[in-house]
């Protein structure tokens, strides 16, 4: 029974020792920076000491959806603009623009569904880009492609390379392996200099036999960078027999997470599916313990399969983040307030107010180690 | 003065080839047509084929109704920067709808798209096709279109750029959605809605009907209740056609008003007219019967009734009895309504005993009758032509069905959007021969005056209170839902949406019969559309 819930690519106990040497991190010598974005175009950068907004910078462009990655140092955030058109990158310390690449020409309309990511030496920029090209008389619609920034580049930037890769691509995050998790049907991995790529997680495409709803795995949101890894959230059932009677079924959160050292996944059905949960986090201390966030904010221990805590929240939040340190949870997205919960308790210790409406922005941290 | 204020402006506006007044009335030329295609289109649709004969790339290879192609031409204005004049539009609409429009029975089952009942639950549309297509808008809005099967990969392609997203929603990620809709759902389409077909063929070889002259009609308008009236429609100048109507309701208030109409395809019957300072549409279908469909106010769609109407051809012909229904073993007083009706030519049949005629002209006879035969329908016999109107004999309602039956109305009043209220109606049936009523055989009696209440869907709506705060249903049977916006006596301060049961009491006799109805009651949808 403990078997089929807990499906494992990978053993859950070597994902668990790889993160404590990731939090065995001096993280007291860290500054901390919440990052998000609001309409019309400005990208917040908050200080978590203080929990009070340091700068805002003007995002040029349309309104993106919010997508945020972060440079590996926690310098430089890229953000999409230009209805998921261009990417800027800025300096979070001066709001100054240090990279643009506009992915569209004359002759192609190009636009990334959120996948934004920087390489771990912090010197290439990834993004999937889904070009159309309008003739005129019809629209063609061209294959997806991986395309590869130099961020060196800096204003103007123009791929340097490009891969092809699927149709359907989201978030995406880069490997310390030299890869990049590509989150679409199912969970792959490009390497980034031969474009091969490798199946990560199967999810589309799972082999479970006929007990299994396929799943339904969707993000659009970034997160992770605490507990270094690629979160990707599914539904799936288990039916009791092959007549799939969907009221008897039993109804599972499924996770694909992926260790972003190792590029290795496990996927685990261990949270029961009892509300909807847009995004979850890890606990950078305790890979056993997640937290989700939509009209609730909750806490899961997977080991145990069960809902620790639920909070009903005053309204939707799709998104969530974490202290280094796991001791304090922001609930953001949505509306323009980042609601602030103790990780223990999931009590609210206090609240961010923004600007304007953060709707799909994702909630990114952003840590500088000087 | 009209007909030269017309003329003027179609002279200024540029497309002279359509000045030939004597002509106008006529359905647009071939070459006028093409001429249109060349000046408002061709920039980005090529020509190709001989003069005579042009073929425009997409737009020759799709066919599809009136609103079909209005709706391509106004995403040409909207998205494509088209500059065309209104006259231009209006011409080339018809002339479209007239060259790659729909055989009538190709439109046949979809006719609820038309005339704008957007309170349905589609059945019959293809599960592949709902799963892929039919989630966003109506099966009816591709299955009112006929393309090959590039035009159907080029819509999905049109789909894909316009909306990008597309292939990311429930429903599409979970799948390979684009190569799905692209190879498979696009070759299904071409099989299921083909650009050739026996029955387009067919109905362009056809000589079409003349619909000038007298009309007789019968309708409902919800809140003012049934209507007959005489209508009248004299040819215009610009190719539509005039209409001027009277009549009177039921209780006998009387009614008039104006318009104008287009017939497109040769029966596809659209008219915009003010009956008594309010704005209607008609949109009805020409068949040998004579024109039925739906008549709805302009401002609000769900706000209508079913309407009918023959046509004057100089012969005696009934249209519809009002009542439809008599108890057996009853009197009754019925009011016959046709054209060039004569009293002493009106028989009912052996079980229907005509007693007295009230009052007789040739639009309307009112008579009284005694049902004295079995349970039945007992057609109209003009001389000896029996009509196919006829009188219902029944026992005893058995059954009444709340029309609609499913609906949506929305909250609204206090922002941007109008409340979208529903318009209810109950026809009465009885238990038929087999006596069990809900089964096949049971006999349509006609719509019956009800009494109307709202209860709560289920425990959670009791708990919830939807039926307190969702809306309210006035005495003929119109819902109107509450004021948008956040509620602070409701739980979690929900604003008024609630699910709810409609039910309807018809009193026949000393028995009662109830219906229901299932209504949801949503939030503003701010997405408008052409064609749903
Ligand atoms: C400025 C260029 C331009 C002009 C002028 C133009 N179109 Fe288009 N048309 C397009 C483009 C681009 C597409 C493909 C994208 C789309 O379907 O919106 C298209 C697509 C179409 C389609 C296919 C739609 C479908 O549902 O698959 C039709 C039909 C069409 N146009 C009709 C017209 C007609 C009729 C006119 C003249 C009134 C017109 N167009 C004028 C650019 C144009
Ligand atoms: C993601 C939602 C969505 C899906 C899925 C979808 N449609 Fe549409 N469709 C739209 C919208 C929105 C429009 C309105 C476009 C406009 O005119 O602005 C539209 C327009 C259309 C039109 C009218 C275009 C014209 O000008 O004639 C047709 C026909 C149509 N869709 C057919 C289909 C078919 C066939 C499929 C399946 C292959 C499909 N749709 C799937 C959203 C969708």
């Amino acid at each position: 029974m403990k078997l089929n819930r807990l499906f494992k690519q990978h053993s859950i106990k070597g994902l668990a020792a790889a993160l404590l040497c990731a939090s065995a991190l001096p993280v007291s010598a860290a500054q901390e920076y919440l990052l998000t974005v609001t309409r019309p175009g400005h990208l917040h950068v908050i200080d978590m000491k203080t929990n009070e907004v340091e700068r805002s910078c003007d995002i040029p462009g349309k309104f993106g959806s919010g997508a945020i990655t972060v440079s590996p140092d926690g310098k430089t955030a890229f953000v999409l603009s230009n209805i998921w058109e261009d990417v800027y990158g800025f300096d979070i310390r001066s709001c100054q623009i240090v990279f643009h690449a506009a992915q569209s020409s004359a002759s192609e309309r190009v636009k990334s569904f959120q996948s934004l990511t920087v390489s771990r030496d912090g010197t290439e920029l990834y993004t999937v880009q889904n070009p159309t090209r309008l003739l005129s008389d019809r629209y063609e619609i061209l294959e997806p492609r991986l395309a590869v920034y130099r961020i060196a580049d800096g204003l103007g930037a123009q791929p340097v390379r490009t891969f092809p890769v699927d149709r359907r691509i989201t978030k995406i995050a880069a490997t310390d392996t030299g890869e990049v998790i590509l989150g679409g049907g199912d969970v792959k991995a490009i390497n980034t200099q031969t474009g091969d790529v490798r199946m990560v997680a199967a999810l589309q495409n799972w082999d479970r036999g006929p007990l299994w709803l396929p799943p339904d795995a969707f993000a659009m949101h970034s997160q992770g960078e605490q507990a270094n890894e690629y979160i990707m959230p599914y539904v799936t059932a288990r039916f009791s027999d092959e007549e799939w009677d969907f009221e008897t079924a039993e109804w599972w959160w499924g996770l694909s997470r992926v260790d972003l050292s190792t590029g290795e996944a496990e996927l685990i059905e261990a949270i029961p599916f009892e509300f909807i949960v847009f995004n979850f986090i890890t606990d950078p201390r305790d890979s056993n313990i997640l937290y989700g966030s939509f009209n609730t904010l909750s806490k899961h221990d997977i080991s145990t399969q069960e809902t620790l805590i639920v909070k009903e929240m005053p309204h939707t939040y799709y998104n969530l983040n974490i202290s280094g340190d796991g001791s304090t949870i922001y609930v953001g997205g949505t509306s323009s307030d980042i609601s602030i919960h103790d990780s223990e308790t999931l009590e609210k210790i206090g609240a961010i107010h923004l600007s304007g409406d953060m709707t799909t922005s994702d909630l990114r941290v952003a840590t500088i180690r000087e | 003065m009209a007909l030269i204020n017309n003329k003027t402006k179609k002279a200024l506006s540029g497309s002279g080839v359509l000045l030939l007044a004597g002509l106008a009335s006529l359905p647009l030329a071939a070459q006028e047509g093409h001429q249109l295609l060349r000046n408002n289109c061709g920039v980005c649709h090529a020509e190709s084929g001989s003069a005579d004969n042009p073929v425009f790339s997409r737009i020759s290879e799709q066919r599809k109704s009136p609103e079909g192609w209005l709706m391509t031409i106004n995403r040409m204005v909207h998205l494509r920067d088209v500059e065309i004049s209104a006259d231009d539009k209006r011409n080339l609409v018809r002339y479209l709808a007239d060259t790659q429009g729909l055989a009538p029975d190709e439109a046949a089952p979809f006719r609820y798209l038309l005339e704008q009942d957007t309170n349905l639950i589609e059945t019959g549309v293809d599960a592949e096709l709902v799963e892929t297509c039919a989630r966003c808008h109506s099966g009816a809005r591709f299955a009112l279109q006929r393309r090959t099967e590039q035009e159907w990969q080029y819509l999905v392609d049109f789909h894909m750029g316009q909306f990008p997203t597309t292939e990311l929603h429930a429903l599409s990620r979970d799948r390979a959605w684009y190569e799905i809709a692209r190879n498979q759902t696009a070759s299904t389409l071409a099989l299921q809605y083909a650009l050739d077909t026996p029955e387009w063929s067919q109905w362009q070889s056809e000589p079409k009907a003349d619909v000038t002259g007298r009309w007789r009609v019968v309708g409902f308008v919800p809140g003012k209740g049934e209507f007959d009236a005489v209508m009248l429609a004299e040819r215009a100048d610009d190719g539509r056609y005039d209409l001027s109507i009277t009549g009177r309701y039921a209780d006998g208030s009387e009614l008039s008003g104006d318009g104008k109409a287009t017939l497109y395809t040769g029966y596809e019957w659209r008219a915009s007219l003010t009956l008594d300072g309010v704005r209607m549409r008609q949109v009805m279908a020409l068949d040998e019967q004579g024109l039925s469909g739906r008549m709805f106010l302009a401002a609000e769609r769900e706000i209508g009734g079913s309407i009918q109407a023959i046509q004057d051809q100089g012969e005696a012909a009934v249209l519809a009895l009002l009542p439809s229904f008599v108890r057996k073993g009853e009197h009754a007083e019925v009011e016959v309504i046709g054209h060039n009706l004569q009293a002493d030519s009106l028989s009912l049949g052996a079980g229907v005993v005509i007693e007295q005629i009230l009052s007789q002209g040739p639009d309307s006879i009112r008579v009284r009758v005694s049902a004295t035969g079995d349970e039945g329908i007992y057609p109209v016999q003009l001389g000896d032509v029996a009509q196919s109107a006829g009188l219902a004999v029944y026992e005893q309602v058995a059954r009444v069905d709340v029309l609609p039956q499913d609906a949506v109305a929305r909250i609204g009043g206090g922002g941007m959007m109008a409340k979208v209220r529903t318009a209810y109606r109950v026809v009465g049936y009885s238990a038929g021969p087999d006596g069990i009523p809900g089964t096949e055989d049971d006999l349509r009696l006609g719509y019956m005056p009800a009494s109307w209440q709202i209860l709560p869907a289920d425990e959670e709506a009791e708990h919830d209170q939807d039926h307190i705060y969702a809306g309210e249903i006035d005495a003929n049977g119109i819902f109107t839902p509450g004021i948008d916006g956040p509620n602070p006596e409701r739980r979690m301060s929900a604003n008024n949406v609630g699910r709810l049961t409609v039910v309807a009491t018809v009193t026949d006799g000393e028995e009662v019969v109830e219906g229901s109805g299932n209504l949801l009651v949503s939030v503003p949808d701010f997405v408008r559309r052409v064609l749903d």
